[in-house]
């Protein structure tokens, strides 16, 4: 008797705690236009990705610091919310819907995953926030998982590889070998780099895929070495990344080899970890921090006041985000989740990476795509910039699964 | 099949086999799966980075076992003796608890980022053997916990504290009865085990790359590979870490995906065929 | 494991008021009048309750719970932990995705199917695992269940569950589930009265199954699984039973999760998810069938607030030990003691306790009952 008491007591009690924090709250939906252009940041804050997270922020603050001191965008104040998330689609998803009803965001930026943009981009329309994608490259985001408020700033997949496909004869080295993660990125771009290395004339002697949070590489590069492979196409991201190389150096598997490419392999946060092992590496990349215009010479001078270091291709991205939204407000004349939307179809603007489009009927960013090869700079590391790719070759049309 | 590919098959089995004596060790005198384990392990990689960052790699292997028998001493006197009584599962569940503290402390210490560390300069590159070009370090891996086998065994069956912790892990309390001091072998026990881990992670320090992830991508393999061996039986544990680790190398290079699985296989098998693992319960 | 087996269960503490009389049909009513209450007062909670924010917390937690349910009638009627749970909640979210995406059925079939699958993958996973008791049973539990984790991860299972890039659910225009669109099952007031009833229910049905003369048996095989088997019972049958029917709980949570969320990530089979729902329950104590729930939305309202940094786990962690050192009986474990202190059947209690409990077990029992005192 006394446990279904305490039992019954507990529930009401518990239903009446609730119920009290409910309803002393308001629910301040992003309807309309106001004052302030509320942005919700929701980086992931824990996990592996947590410093990419952190440099995704920083390329918003930057952005939002020159709006504001250039008197705001349209009239308004941009604002931050900046909030956090361990990179599960089910945390971002809450955490954005808190941000948008109830702090009141219309925007939201810096969410990392393609996973996290699938389950985010389902949702936007019933939340009526826009969100603004410069970090998660599944191809399926501007295609079957495409939304009307979702925007796809950053290039795809296949606008990466496109590129450097497009490059692949600059490139030292006849007999390939393709190291790629047992993912569906890794898969899509082995089967792209196949195609465009054997239309390069080129031979493509091996193809493995290693299962993602392979730790040991030892196995997969012995099988690299016995392939008589002088040059490795490897996509490999984050941990597994840092083991392939670093265990290839091991195996002195460089000596045999005339190019490491690396897809989205070797990024600028990596490389004091990696070490002078990788120079030489070529690598794609998003971003050229050398750019010769005007708005990417300021965005680097002020970023590099605010944050003591040169920006790279996660926080240059966030910021052509910032861009593009600030873009679209002007355009709309408004802070309306729906006419930004609206405004920004097809809308042309001048960014740090030159004039870009955003394409209507996908929602993408068309933008260049470059190939860089590691070289030893001032004590460190950098990319040089060897080529780029025009958006004409490297974006697929769009997407007929993509209804919007 | 070449030699290189039985050569990564055992520097992955020796890894295993120094980690899972060491939870194989705690597990059968204390009868409480660590699951801590892992977090040590990642502890001891973390410390072997910093250690080796300043004073060079051949100090860490020295001075993180150390630092790992002090926290195993911690661990003894803080949980594992105050707490004897208690039933082991829930002892095993304090230390899963440990397990996710000291995995957060790992990351506010030495932040996220995957880290990577140098082997000693006479270790990096490449040496011949069997005909085959095999990075040094690797080799250094197999030898090292080949003598450390070797070496906890004999010491287990030849010196008088080795009969004491077989005495205890057989029947803790019987040995009690017959006069051996069951507390001092526990502490002596914990804190072996704990430096067993520090030195899995030293050696996996420069051989994999370090983040905050590795600890629980080995622990369930390890406690597979310890109730596989037998649970408490320290030789079965490395017998069937090494055995794993060769499977699983070797069957990598026939199909990666298939590999992934073949740890929680031969779980499965083993259980199913001869229920108290490999070896039963038998220390060394 | 000679002399280390009778203690490898988990003891008496943790599932201490077990040994409450069972039986008189009156009191079966009575419970039952309460759940009913408590089902009907539950259903308003959207009418209260007006943020959305705060609604679907409240949701994920009341979805959550039915799984910690399954967990905690393992643990409370056979001392046996779980770590394996996580299984059947995964695989019924998985059908779902699976029933209404790639074959296009109808969300209401595809939740029962959803039900049933988690339900078989339990018997199975059962045959497998219930003979083994203690650390073999978590283990095995958690081995099977990461097992399944990584088929689910495979390339070759993309075309099912999406591999490492989740499953994302996506239904005919025109199909509904019990009147509901896909856009309404995402809102989470319109979704509340189908979660909290399927808890409820739940709830009610693992408690009456408790207290049945099936519930005693169980017991009699916690306490002690050898005499039980000498005195001519089946052991091996009743616990299969239960492990399936703790499963199918946690498959219907599954399949409502899946339902709401519209979108599976790989994570909901994966080792942090299994560790977290046994966490909550642990901390919200196995004694009583509300402790695993309460447990729940003591998770998830932590989730959603102290997350600050990724340090949720440093918080858990420390929680999980404080609790299974001093309050071995959890939350719900701890105010029902103090309950009894104040009406002062201390004496009774441990009495009965040590009836049922073993020396050790009674001696450590006095020894942590002391403390808790001590405490307040």
């Amino acid at each position: 008797m006394k446990r279904q008491l305490i039992a019954a007591v507990a529930a009401l009690a518990l239903g009446a705690t609730t119920a009290a924090c409910g309803s002393a709250s308001t629910n301040s939906g992003s309807d309309g236009d106001s004052d302030t252009i509320k942005i919700a940041l929701i980086p992931p804050t824990s996990g592996a990705l947590a410093q990419f997270g952190t440099d995704a922020v920083k390329g918003w603050k930057t952005a939002a610091r020159i709006a504001n001191d250039n008197g705001g965008i349209d009239g308004k104040k941009v604002e931050l919310i900046i909030k956090g998330t361990d990179a599960d689609p089910a945390t971002t998803l809450r955490v954005a819907k808190e941000a948008v009803t109830k702090d009141g965001a219309q925007f939201i930026g810096a969410v990392m995953t393609s996973p996290e943009h699938a389950a985010l981009n389902a949702q936007l329309e019933g939340l009526g926030a826009l969100s603004f994608n410069s970090l998660g490259k599944d191809d399926a985001l501007v295609g079957e998982q495409c939304s009307k408020y979702g925007f796809h700033i950053v290039q795809t997949s296949s606008m990466d590889i496109n590129g450097l496909a497009d490059n692949i004869n600059e490139l030292p080295g006849e007999k390939w070998a393709i190291m790629a993660v047992d993912y569906a990125t890794g898969h899509s771009a082995a089967k792209k780099f196949k195609a465009a290395a054997e239309a390069a004339g080129k031979d493509v002697v091996m193809e493995q895929f290693a299962p993602l949070n392979t730790t040991d590489f030892g196995s997969y590069i012995t099988k690299l070495k016995d392939s008589g492979a002088d040059a490795v196409f490897a996509v490999e991201y984050g941990a597994d990344g840092v083991a392939f190389v670093q265990q290839a150096d091991q195996f002195n598997l460089d000596d045999q080899l005339k190019t490491v490419l690396g897809f989205n392999m070797v990024s600028e946060p990596l490389f004091e970890t990696l070490g002078d092992s990788i120079a030489g590496y070529y690598n794609n990349v998003g971003y050229d921090v050398d750019a010769d215009n005007a708005l990417n010479q300021e965005f680097v001078k002020a970023y590099t006041e605010d944050n003591g270091s040169a920006p790279y291709y996660v926080p240059a991205d966030n910021y052509l985000a910032a861009e593009t939204l600030f873009a679209g407000i002007e355009e709309a004349g408004s802070t309306d989740p729906a006419e930004v939307a609206d405004a920004l179809q097809d809308l042309s603007l001048d960014s740090i990476t030159g004039e870009v489009t955003l394409r209507g009927a996908d929602n993408q960013l068309l933008r260049d795509s470059y190939l860089g090869e590691v070289v030893k700079a001032d004590g460190g590391l950098k990319f040089k910039i060897l080529s780029d790719a025009n958006p004409d070759v490297t974006t697929p049309e769009p997407d007929s699964a993509c209804k919007k | 099949m070449n030699a290189a590919q039985v050569l990564n098959g055992l520097a992955l089995g020796s890894l295993l086999m120094v980690l899972s004596s060491g939870l194989a060790m705690i597990y059968g005198l204390r009868g409480v799966a660590n699951f801590a384990h892992g977090a040590l392990y990642m502890s001891g990689a973390y410390i072997a980075y910093s250690v080796s960052d300043r004073m060079g790699f051949g100090l860490a292997i020295i001075v993180v076992p150390l630092a790992l028998a002090v926290i195993g001493v911690v661990l003894e006197l803080a949980f594992f003796r105050p707490l004897q009584h208690r039933s082991h599962i829930e002892l095993g569940l304090i230390t899963f608890g440990l397990a996710l503290i000291a995995e957060r402390l790992v990351i506010l210490i030495w932040g996220e980022k995957t880290l990577r560390v140098r082997p000693p300069e006479f270790l990096q590159g490449t040496s011949t053997i069997f005909g085959v070009e095999y990075p040094s370090y690797r080799l250094a891996i197999i030898v090292i916990a080949l003598v450390m086998a070797a070496a906890l065994i004999l010491w287990l069956r030849l010196s008088n504290v080795g009969l004491h912790i077989r005495a205890a892990s057989q029947d803790i309390e019987t040995a009690a009865i017959m006069g051996i001091n069951v507390d001092k072998v526990s502490l002596i026990v914990v804190s072996l085990g704990s430096a067993l881990a520090g030195l899995a992670g030293t050696l996996a320090a420069p051989y994999i790359a370090l983040d905050p992830g590795m600890g629980n991508a080995f622990l369930i393999t390890v406690l597979i590979v310890v109730v596989v061996g037998g649970i408490g039986s320290i030789a079965g544990a490395m017998i069937a870490g090494m055995g794993l680790g060769l499977i699983q190398t070797l069957s990598t290079v026939w199909s990666p995906s298939f590999a992934v699985l073949v740890p929680y296989l031969a779980l499965t098998i083993v259980l199913l065929w001869r229920p108290t693992g490999l070896a039963g319960k038998r220390i060394s | 494991m000679t002399t280390t087996a009778p203690a490898d269960d988990i003891t008496g503490d943790m599932v201490e008021p077990a040994t409450v009389k069972r039986g008189r049909p009156g009191r079966m009513l009575i419970g039952l009048g309460v759940g009913i209450a408590v089902l009907l007062v539950g259903l308003a909670v959207p009418y209260v309750v007006t943020d959305t924010y705060r609604m679907s917390l409240l949701l994920d937690a009341t979805i959550l719970s039915m799984l910690a349910l399954g967990i905690g009638f393992m643990a409370r009627h056979l001392g046996m932990i779980s770590l394996g749970h996580g299984a059947f909640f995964g695989t019924a979210a998985y059908a779902v995705g699976v029933a209404i995406t790639n074959w296009g059925w109808s969300p209401l079939n595809a939740v029962i199917f959803a039900i049933l699958l988690g339900s078989a993958l339990a018997l199975v996973m059962g045959v497998l695992v219930v003979r083994a008791s203690g650390f073999g049973f978590l283990m095995l539990t958690l081995a099977l269940s990461q097992a399944l984790y990584q088929l689910s991860v495979q390339i070759s299972a993309r075309e099912w569950t999406g591999a490492y890039d989740g499953k994302l659910i996506t239904y005919e225009p025109d199909m509904t589930f019990l009147g509901l669109t896909q856009a309404d099952l995402i809102n989470p007031g319109l979704f509340w009265p189908f979660a909290w009833s399927a808890l409820v229910v739940s709830g009610i049905v693992l408690w009456v199954v408790g207290r049945s003369k099936f519930g005693t048996t169980l017991e009699g095989i916690r306490e002690n699984e050898e005499r039980m088997r000498f005195s001519g019972y089946n052991t091996f049958l009743p616990r299969l039973i239960a492990f399936v029917l703790s499963g199918s709980v946690a498959s219907l949570g599954g399949a409502l999760f899946a339902m709401n969320a519209g979108y599976i990530s790989p994570q909901i089979l994966g080792f942090t998810q299994a560790g977290d729902s046994l966490i909550a329950a642990l901390i919200g104590g196995f004694g009583i069938i509300l402790g695993p729930v309460i447990g729940t939305f003591l998770f998830v309202y932590a989730q959603a607030n102290f997350n600050f940094g990724g340090n949720l786990h440093l918080l858990t962690g420390l929680l999980l030990i404080v609790v299974l050192v001093f309050m071995p009986g959890g939350i719900t474990g701890t105010l029902q003691k103090v309950y009894r202190r104040i009406r002062g059947k201390d004496r009774q209690v441990s009495d009965e306790r040590g009836r049922s409990g073993r020396d050790i077990a009674s001696d450590r029992a006095d020894a942590s009952e002391l403390r808790a005192e001590n405490e307040q």
